[in-house]
Formats: C-alpha cells, sequence, structure tokens
C-alpha cells in the first residue's frame, strides 16, 4: 500500500498540466501509451486525429521494460500519456521525471474495481523470504474486457479534454469500438461455457489472469508472480507442481513475453502438454495471431479451448 | 536498488504513519584508492569523517558491485584483487525497503592471479578477469561476503587485456589476437557451464570497453559496437555499426545509464557518444570544450551524465537533448599530456551530491546535484584517485 500512494502522489503532480488546442495546430495530437495493448486502445479512439508513440512494443514486457532517452523525447513532446497504473508500469516515474514532460498522464485503471493480488496462494509472500516489488493490487486489469471498455471510456475522456474540437469523434470512435468489444466478450463468455467446469483449472507462467479469471471462471495457476521481474524459488515451483496434480490441472501454457523454460519444466515433470502461447501483457508483432487486443482475446480463449479439448 | 531509491520520497512521507517503529535513513560512503600509495580509505560521504583504511598489496582500481554490499579493489601490480565489505546493505520488502549500515571492514577473501584487470558484475555474479592468465574467476556476491572462494574458472586461449562477462548459465569472454597477443582482443566467445563453447566467435577486432544497462550489454568494438541481451536463457549478441556520419573514431571505455537505457563512450580525446541501441539514430556525438579526462552516469538523476574536463570543469550533460547543459569549474588544468596512469580527477555520485577527487591537492570536491554547485571540499591524505559511492535511503527497524 505504501508503494501505491506514492506513486498516486506522484501521480498528481504530474498531471498539472497544459491543455493541448487542436485548433491551434494542424498537427494530430501526440499521444504516447504505455504499452501496445494500450496502444491499440489509443488509435481505435484516436484514429487519424492521434500520432501514436507506443512505449513496450509488441511482445515486450512492462515489468522490466528500460525506457530510453529517445523514449524521455517522444514523453517530453506528448500532448497526452496512457498508461495502466496500478504499479503496472515500474519505470514511469523515472521516465516522467527525465523527460520533464507537461503531458497529462492518465491512468487507466481509474474506475475499475482493481483485484488484490493473491500471492499467499502461491507462496510469494515475505514470508518467503524473498518478498517482491509490486503493489497491493493487480494490474492486468485489461485482460478483462469489461475493464477494457472502462480503458477505452477513460482515453475518449482524456482526448476530449485535450482536443476539444476533436471530441465527438473520440466518443463515437469510443462507442463503435465498445460495441466490438461488447461481442468479444460474449464471444469468450460462449467459448468458456462450453469447457466442462471439472477442466478449468490452468497453468501459466506468471500470474496476468486474475482479471480474467475474474471475469470468466478459469483458473489460472502460475509459478511466478504478477511481475515477470520476480522470479519463481524451487519451492514455488515444487509448490505449483504439487498443487497441479492435486486440482488436475487441464492444460499449460507459455506466454509471449516469459521464458518458457520454467512452463516446459513444469509440463516436463507433470506431464501436461504445453497449449501453445497466450498473449498476456503484449500483443504480437503486426504478422502474429494477436496483433490487436480483440484479436489477442480471440486467441487466448481459442488457444486454452484447443488445449483442453485436446488434454 | 534503483526501486528502492525511487521510491524513498514516498517511504519518507509514509513511514511515520504507518510503521511507528520504522525510521527513515540515509547512508552513503565513499571508497578513494590513492594513486600511489597502496591504501584505500573509506570515508561518510556526508560528514566527511574517515571511517577507516585498508592497506592494499599496489595501488588499487575500485569497482562497486551492482549491490553496493562490497568493493573491489583490484591491484595489477599486486597480482591480487581485495574486497571491502561497503558495511551499507539494503532489503527489498517490496511494499518498503530496509537498510543496514555497519562499519566498513576488508573481508578475509582475496583474489589471487596475475595482472588482473577488469571487474564485472552482472546479477550478482562477478566476473575478474585476470590479463597475465587470459583466466576469468567467477564470484558469488554472497559467496564472498561469507569468505568463500571463487566458484568457477574460465580459461581463455591466451594471457591478454580482456574482460568477461557472466550470463546466468554463460560466460561471455574475450578472444585474444592469436598472431598479436600484445594488442586488443579481436571478439567475444560464450561458453556454457561445461566450458564448452557455444556458437562461433562474435567478431569484434580492437575490443575494449564494456558497459551493461538494464538487460542490455555493449561491447566496443573498431567498427561499432556488439550487443549483447539474455533471450530464452541464452546470450544473443548482435552487431551495431557505429553510424556512418560519425567522425572517424571509435568507443574504448563506455558507462551504461541507469533508469534509462542508453550507453556512454568516449569517441576521440575531446567528445563523448550516446548511444541508444533501440533508436534509429543510435549515435549522438556530443562535443566537449577540451579533452576528456573522466565520464559517469548519474544512477539517481537519469537524465544526467557528466564529464570531467582537463580545463578543470564538470560538464553536466543532459542525455535526453543529448547536449552539455551546464558546467562548473572544480580544480585547475589537468592535462591529459603525458601517461595514461599519472593523478588526474575521477567523478563518483553520492546521492544528492557528485563527487570529484583532485589528486594534486588531496582534497575531495563535492557539488551539489540539484543546484549543479560546489559545496564543502573533503579532505582526504595523499592523491586521493580512483573511487566508488556506495549508499542510499531506507527504514532502519
Amino acid at each position: 500500500m505504501l508503494r501505491k500512494i506514492g506513486f498516486a502522489s506522484a501521480m498528481s503532480v504530474i498531471t498539472l498540466s497544459s491543455i493541448w488546442s487542436a485548433s491551434a495546430s494542424a498537427e494530430p495530437m501526440k499521444v504516447v501509451a504505455s504499452f501496445s495493448i494500450i496502444g491499440d486502445f489509443a488509435q481505435n479512439v484516436g484514429g487519424d486525429r492521434i500520432e501514436l508513440t507506443t512505449l513496450v512494443g509488441s511482445d515486450g514486457d512492462a515489468h522490466v521494460y528500460e525506457p530510453s532517452p529517445a523514449d524521455a523525447v517522444s514523453m517530453s513532446k506528448a500532448n497526452v500519456v496512457l498508461v495502466n497504473g496500478l504499479n503496472f508500469e515500474g519505470f514511469l516515474k523515472r521516465l516522467v521525471e527525465a523527460s520533464a514532460t507537461k503531458a497529462s498522464v492518465v491512468e487507466l485503471t481509474k474506475g475499475i474495481e482493481p483485484l488484490k493480488m493473491q500471492e499467499d496462494e502461491h507462496g510469494h509472500g515475505e514470508a518467503s523470504g524473498h518478498g517482491h516489488d509490486h503493489g497491493e493490487f493487480d494490474p492486468h486489469a485489461f485482460q478483462s474486457i469489461s475493464n477494457a471498455k472502462v480503458y477505452v471510456k477513460n482515453i475518449a475522456d482524456a482526448f476530449c479534454a485535450a482536443d476539444a474540437a476533436g471530441c465527438d469523434t473520440y466518443k463515437a470512435n469510443a462507442e463503435a469500438y465498445t460495441a466490438k468489444l461488447d461481442a468479444e466478450d460474449a464471444e469468450v463468455k460462449a467459448a468458456v461455457a462450453s469447457i466442462p467446469e471439472e477442466k478449468r483449472t490452468i497453468i501459466t507462467s506468471h500470474d496476468a489472469f486474475g482479471y480474467f479469471e475474474h471475469a470468466y471462471g478459469l483458473t489460472f495457476l502460475a509459478p511466478e508472480g504478477i511481475s515477470t521481474e520476480a522470479e519463481a524459488s524451487a519451492a514455488d515451483v515444487a509448490a505449483l507442481i504439487k498443487q497441479v496434480r492435486d486440482d488436475k490441472a487441464s492444460a499449460i501454457f507459455v506466454e509471449n513475453i516469459t521464458n518458457p523454460r520454467l512452463v516446459e519444466q513444469i509440463a516436463g515433470e507433470t506431464g501436461i502438454k504445453v497449449g501453445g502461447t497466450l498473449y498476456s501483457d503484449a500483443l504480437s508483432k503486426a504478422d502474429g495471431p494477436a496483433s490487436t487486443y480483440i484479436d489477442m482475446m480471440k486467441n487466448n480463449i481459442s488457444t486454452i479451448k484447443a488445449a483442453i479439448s485436446g488434454s | 536498488m534503483k526501486h528502492l531509491l525511487s521510491a524513498a520520497s514516498a517511504l519518507s512521507i509514509l513511514a511515520a504513519a504507518s510503521l511507528a517503529h520504522a525510521e527513515e535513513k540515509t547512508a552513503w560512503r565513499l571508497f578513494v584508492s590513492d594513486q600511489a600509495a597502496s591504501v584505500v580509505h573509506a570515508i561518510d560521504a556526508q560528514t566527511g569523517e574517515r571511517l577507516a583504511s585498508f592497506d592494499t598489496k599496489a595501488p588499487a582500481s575500485l569497482y562497486r558491485s551492482d549491490s553496493g554490499r562490497t568493493v573491489f579493489a583490484v591491484q595489477g601490480k599486486g597480482d591480487t584483487v581485495a574486497v571491502i565489505s561497503s558495511g551499507i546493505a539494503f532489503g527489498d520488502h517490496g511494499d518498503h525497503g530496509d537498510i543496514s549500515v555497519e562499519a566498513p571492514r576488508l573481508l578475509d577473501v582475496s583474489f589471487d592471479g596475475k595482472k588482473p584487470s577488469h571487474v564485472v558484475d552482472h546479477g550478482g555474479d562477478i566476473a575478474l578477469f585476470f590479463d597475465g592468465e587470459g583466466k576469468v574467476r567467477i564470484v558469488d556476491e554472497a559467496n564472498v561476503l561469507e569468505g568463500k572462494p571463487a566458484i568457477r574458472e574460465v580459461a581463455t586461449a591466451a594471457p591478454h587485456h580482456g574482460v568477461a562477462i557472466a550470463m546466468g548459465d554463460h560466460v561471455l569472454a574475450t578472444e585474444p589476437n592469436f598472431e598479436k597477443p600484445d594488442e586488443l582482443p579481436v571478439g567475444i566467445t560464450v561458453t556454457d557451464r561445461s566450458g564448452a563453447k557455444v556458437g562461433d566467435i562474435n567478431t569484434c577486432p580492437d575490443l575494449h570497453g564494456e558497459a551493461s544497462s538494464g538487460n542490455l550489454i555493449a561491447i566496443a568494438c573498431a567498427k561499432g559496437l556488439l550487443i549483447a541481451r539474455e533471450q530464452a536463457g541464452k546470450p544473443a549478441i548482435d552487431f551495431l555499426p557505429y553510424d556512418a556520419t560519425l567522425p572517424a573514431g571509435k568507443s574504448t571505455t563506455l558507462v551504461g545509464g541507469r533508469g534509462l537505457q542508453y550507453f556512454l563512450g568516449n569517441y576521440g580525446p575531446s567528445a563523448v557518444v550516446l548511444i541508444d541501441p533501440k533508436a534509429k539514430e543510435a549515435f549522438r556525438l556530443i562535443d566537449l570544450p577540451t579533452r576528456r579526462v573522466h565520464f559517469v552516469v548519474d544512477p539517481i538523476r537519469a537524465k544526467y551524465a557528466y564529464v570531467f574536463t582537463e580545463d578543470g570543469n564538470l560538464q553536466r550533460i543532459d542525455v535526453v537533448a543529448g547536449k552539455i547543459d551546464a558546467a562548473l569549474k572544480l580544480t585547475e588544468p589537468y592535462s591529459m599530456d603525458g601517461h595514461w596512469s599519472e593523478p588526474r580527477p575521477r567523478i563518483a555520485v553520492a546521492g544528492d551530491r557528485i563527487i570529484v577527487s583532485d589528486p594534486l591537492r588531496s582534497v575531495l570536491h563535492t557539488v551539489d546535484a540539484s543546484t549543479f554547485e560546489r559545496t564543502a571540499d573533503i579532505a582526504v591524505e595523499g592523491k586521493p584517485f580512483n573511487l566508488v559511492a556506495v549508499g542510499g535511503s531506507g527504514e532502519t527497524h
């Protein structure tokens, strides 16, 4: 909780911003998105009225991202900066300081109901002797589509505040995109409903799917913590293997942003076949199966369903 | 450490309210070796008080570990590396960081070998390179603090002036120039835990200079840089050629950015080059008013790096803008003419102060990092030369 309040305090300072006016310039509004999923949301809402820079690109891991001086330059020129919040972007505070940006820094998780971390179940608490450097809440809120709709609304509001002339466009774009999100939400729910309840426990590399679990009713187990930076200990892995056997997990998956070795080790020791790649915190490259948020959700649920069906 | 420092101000606000028994403490220490004498001094950076002096076999070059718990005193002419416990340690407790402060002490462990040269810490595995043997000794910092010896050795093909980097299960080590053994290495060879070579040599003629920044390691070559990173448990190494727009030259010394990912290298006698391997324009040359003496990055204020120039000025570089944004006169001129090891200033950053050694006047100059103005000098006997700073803020219980 200490860290969360500290971050919020920093944000309150850096959101004292000047408002960019589209009428003062024919230039598109300069928007910086912290990582690829937010970048996709921003492009859907902003369309051609914005010039988008995404810091952590496709297949990139925001947990361990190291911003560059060029990122600081992008940040310094931005009119709006879109971030997840909930301590997801560990690099943000130092990047904001280095860039001295005057832009609004908008936390898109504002208004969602944050889930508390479930570390203790996996032995990641301080008592395990290797306390990790993350906040009280799980930051991966975008893994629930209803939360994604909140992100989109927050983006539209931020764009309207910075560019009143484009507000109608942003709202219309957000509305159209939200309709697509609703359709995808229904699709994911239907897919989960088709999976027998006793087969809804699966394993991933790190705890990125808490909101997906909460929204759709699958159970995810993971050897690493909320952050990919927190490596699993041998005891964590042993406990997970036991849990996998006790809970009869149906499938195991690698993630596009994490080293597959740990998952492969667990697969080897439990006899569960690796069911494919899930996209957790980053989209795929343009020619991959998850180059947009909606494609990511489609890919993830179809990969899960196919692996469980084959198990 | 990085997270700990950035969280320090928030912690200070909240500590009293939430943890009545916890106190915020800041401690910084300087370790200073002499240019001519075989001694290392430990100095409280805040008070200037000398805490201890440690005799060595020969004049030492100092390297601090990433954690700051140890300082390695490399004695090329003494054929040994001594290790000092800084006495400052941090414990990361997720929502807060603890600091523990004890007396600095010379550890009862040393690493002997012919002509030790470079020390490189990568994730707590510290590689010591011995030029006179062409050997690498990998030590684990936690073991060293307990007085335990090196955990493994890697032998290169011949004695040479080299460097090595431990990377998980692998070691990157320089490949000597067989035809001209006295000249610089010609590349990097990767070996696994069994000592077997992995892949082909990564060609890098005239190799000299290495640094890490975040998850990247840069190694300077005649025509560009090797950029190494860990990928799926193995080193992945790419070549980044110098940009054609740069004048003739190369880097032979690199330092790695902290907080922002970049490298700063020398480039000719009167310039430095900012290197951002991820950017389209990866190289930005910054001309200096005179020849360069020493340069470092600011590990706390990510936007800044510092270069000391032979006109006696400390130059502050804004690495985002890519230019010198302030200069401060600190010493009389120090000419770069003469032998490389003659007494000349060195720079270190200790929290909110920049420290510059002035060996010919036997003082350490201190500069307020936020105002970039001089503050009190610290007197040190002899010729204070090589220095490192260790410290930070945390809670005490």
